[in-house]
């Protein structure tokens, strides 16, 4: 194979991709125009519709049928105006009232709160009403013991305090462990979907790949050049997408978990050895990716027949991704053997800090092999004249 | 058959090539069978035949695009079965359909092949110069080809044909849909690298152009090829005067009234 000529296919290939609208959507705008855009209206719409939800409970009456005029105080001191009404359910439905609060006559007396979970506003009143009848309980023991001579410590003989032996790095990689490895292995295949399918489907489509072929450029170099091509707009896309997600989340002011958002983000493990270790890792899922992309599309005679084709993939590569990153599997060597399934699961472990050596070695080396079997099937698929005349 | 023999040193030897696709749902067919020609240096070579005579698979199988079934062909000396990268390296292809990177510019396009026949950067530029300025595309060498006329295009596929200055051409169809002008550079073109020695094989429907630029002429049909030879040649095995009858005559079709 020819350096320069595999670098000359390369050029033209990324050149080509960044001048066509639709891989630069997926590329490009996907990432880092449309995904904060939508998670920042996401966020505002929920944001806006609880406290919403929040001031609309306040607005409408809470129907009682109390007779403690204790209870009745404290739901009044929560900011709700009182009303009667005989049939709850029915006021509730006609939002003529946020809850209705009923006093059974029994020992203990029971508070019945009635509350339509699926209303916004109802249930906001509903949690409002039950933390101002917690409060007036707390207070009303803490009273009787008071009032008996009894310290009020005999309403906690014990604490029970839950020590967690897992540092801060396992913590974040238990949450990150889970969801990282899918979301990677997720846009590195979809990343690479438009891209690989313009190269492919799209230049038989255009009917550009007969004057390729005609080229002194031997049938490898041309697939090791697309394949590189590809490989780049999966890299890309998957480190766009990931940091603009970042950015989006603990950027995010609107959000009134910010704070806890922000501080679960600084969690995520970023030292250079696990950023070298993950990046090893998906080195050869991305040459696997962009291989087993191009095989395949390349045996489709359009573009949209590309699409058809790939998207079937991408369900395959769903379920191993997610799998792989759940709590649960414990790394051995043989499941370190199973493609994607393996990188997901030994990328919780770089994440967790309890990949062994042994089955980094064993990922490493079966995902280099798929990674190489994938290639031979592309560079095969290549040569083949049933493929690439396909009518 | 009537074969033209001559001094002039052979650039592409066609020996008994064949070519059977397989194909699950149409069965086994046969586009090209036991065809054989020679084109020399300087030489322009006629294939005329029907659509769907075998044409395109017949300059496809010198172009190396695909391989044989039988056979073999020699082209400047490296065979076609075994030397495939170093055939193409000697020929200029043309296909029918241009196959032009639309979001890319003539430049750009002529640019990346150079590279691809191992030219040098002040070697490409010198070249896609000379180019320009034979088929007059200064102004439209860095707009994008997808917004060229197809007079534009099809200048600057040749262009590329020519741009690592092969010694043998296969041109399917060159002139296809092309308004007079045009067709008349591309003529001239073809003339000019007669002129200079090269070998030129190439596909034509329009009897006239092959009449006026084809030294010798071959007639392909149903994947036989039918009949070889020089206008003259033509005419006396046919007893027919104009290209056109003649093709007719060969095809077993009757002649325009």
């Amino acid at each position: 194979m020819r350096l320069p000529i595999i670098q000359a296919i390369y050029l033209k290939e990324m050149l080509d991709l960044l001048r066509d609208r639709r891989t630069l959507i997926s590329m490009l705008v996907v990432p880092v125009v449309v995904l904060p855009l939508v998670f920042n209206i996401a966020i505002r719409v929920t944001s806006r519709m609880q406290q919403n939800a929040e001031q609309e409970a306040k607005t409408m009456p809470v129907a009682v049928h109390v007779t403690t005029p204790a209870i009745r105080q404290a739901i009044e001191k929560a900011g709700f105006r009182m009303t009667e009404r005989d049939d709850f359910k029915d006021a509730i439905d006609k939002k003529e009232i946020a809850a209705g609060v009923e006093e059974t006559a029994s020992a203990p007396p029971v508070l019945n709160v009635y509350v339509d979970s699926s209303e916004p506003a109802s249930a906001a009143a509903g949690d409002a009403i039950r933390v101002a009848l917690n409060d007036l309980r707390d207070q009303t023991i803490r009273g009787s013991l008071r009032n008996s001579g009894i310290p009020e410590s005999v309403l906690t003989p014990f604490v029970v305090k839950r020590n967690n032996v897992a540092g801060e790095r396992k913590m974040a990689g238990a949450l990150w462990g889970t969801m990282l490895p899918y979301l990677m292995l997720l846009l590195m295949f979809a990343g690479g979907m438009y891209p690989i399918i313009d190269m492919t489907a799209g230049e038989k489509e255009r009917k550009t790949m007969e004057a390729f072929l005609a080229s002194p450029a031997k049938r490898s170099e041309i697939v090791l050049g697309k394949t590189l091509a590809g490989m780049t707009a999966i890299f890309l896309t998957a480190a766009l997408t990931l940091a603009s997600m970042v950015y989006s989340i603990t950027n995010n002011r609107v959000s009134t978990r910010s704070e806890e958002i922000k501080q679960m983000m600084s969690g995520i493990p970023l030292d250079a050895h696990t950023i070298g270790l993950i990046a090893t890792l998906l080195l050869p899922m991305a040459v696997f990716a962009a291989s087993l992309m191009f095989a395949v599309a390349l045996f489709a005679r359009s573009y949209k027949e590309g699409q058809s084709y790939l998207t079937p993939l991408m369900l395959l590569v769903i379920f191993p991704a997610f799998m792989g990153g759940m709590p649960g599997f414990h790394l051995m060597p043989l499941l370190c053997l199973i493609p994607i399934f393996n990188t997901s699961m030994m990328i919780r472990g770089v994440l967790l800090g309890d990949a062994t050596t042994l089955n980094f070695a064993v990922t490493l080396a079966a995902d280099l092999v798929y990674a190489a079997i994938a290639f031979a099937l592309a560079a095969r698929m290549f040569n083949r004249e049933s493929v690439l005349f396909r009518s | 058959m009537i074969q033209a023999p001559g001094r002039a040193e052979s650039m592409i030897q066609v020996q008994e090539i064949s070519k059977t696709f397989s194909d699950p749902k149409r069965g086994t067919r046969t586009a090209v069978d036991r065809v054989s020609f020679e084109v020399k240096a300087g030489e322009v070579f006629g294939l005329l035949g029907p659509n769907g005579a075998g044409k395109t698979t017949t300059l496809r199988l010198i172009a190396t695009l695909l391989r044989t079934t039988g056979g073999t062909a020699i082209v400047s000396g490296f065979d076609v079965n075994k030397q495939p990268e170093k055939v193409r390296e000697q020929v200029g292809f043309l296909s029918g359909d241009m196959g032009l990177y639309g979001r890319l510019t003539p430049r750009e396009i002529l640019d990346f092949f150079g590279k691809l026949n191992g030219m040098d950067a002040n070697a490409r530029a010198k070249r896609m110069n000379e180019l320009f300025t034979l088929f007059e595309m200064q102004s439209f060498a860095d707009v994008r080809t997808d917004k060229l006329s197809t007079g534009m295009k099809q200048k600057t596929a040749i262009a590329r044909t020519m741009l690592h200055n092969p010694p043998v051409l296969i041109l399917d169809e060159p002139s296809s849909g092309l308004d007079v002008p045009t067709a008349r550079t591309i003529e001239r073109v073809i003339m000019d690298n007669k002129h200079a020695g090269k070998c030129i094989l190439y596909s034509t429907h329009v009897m006239e152009e092959a009449e006026y630029l084809c030294d010798r002429i071959g007639v392909i049909s149903d994947g036989h090829m039918k009949m070889i030879g020089t206008m003259d040649e033509l005419r006396a095995a046919t007893g027919k005067r104009r290209l056109r009858e003649i093709f007719l005559d060969l095809l077993g079709l009757p002649a325009d009234e």
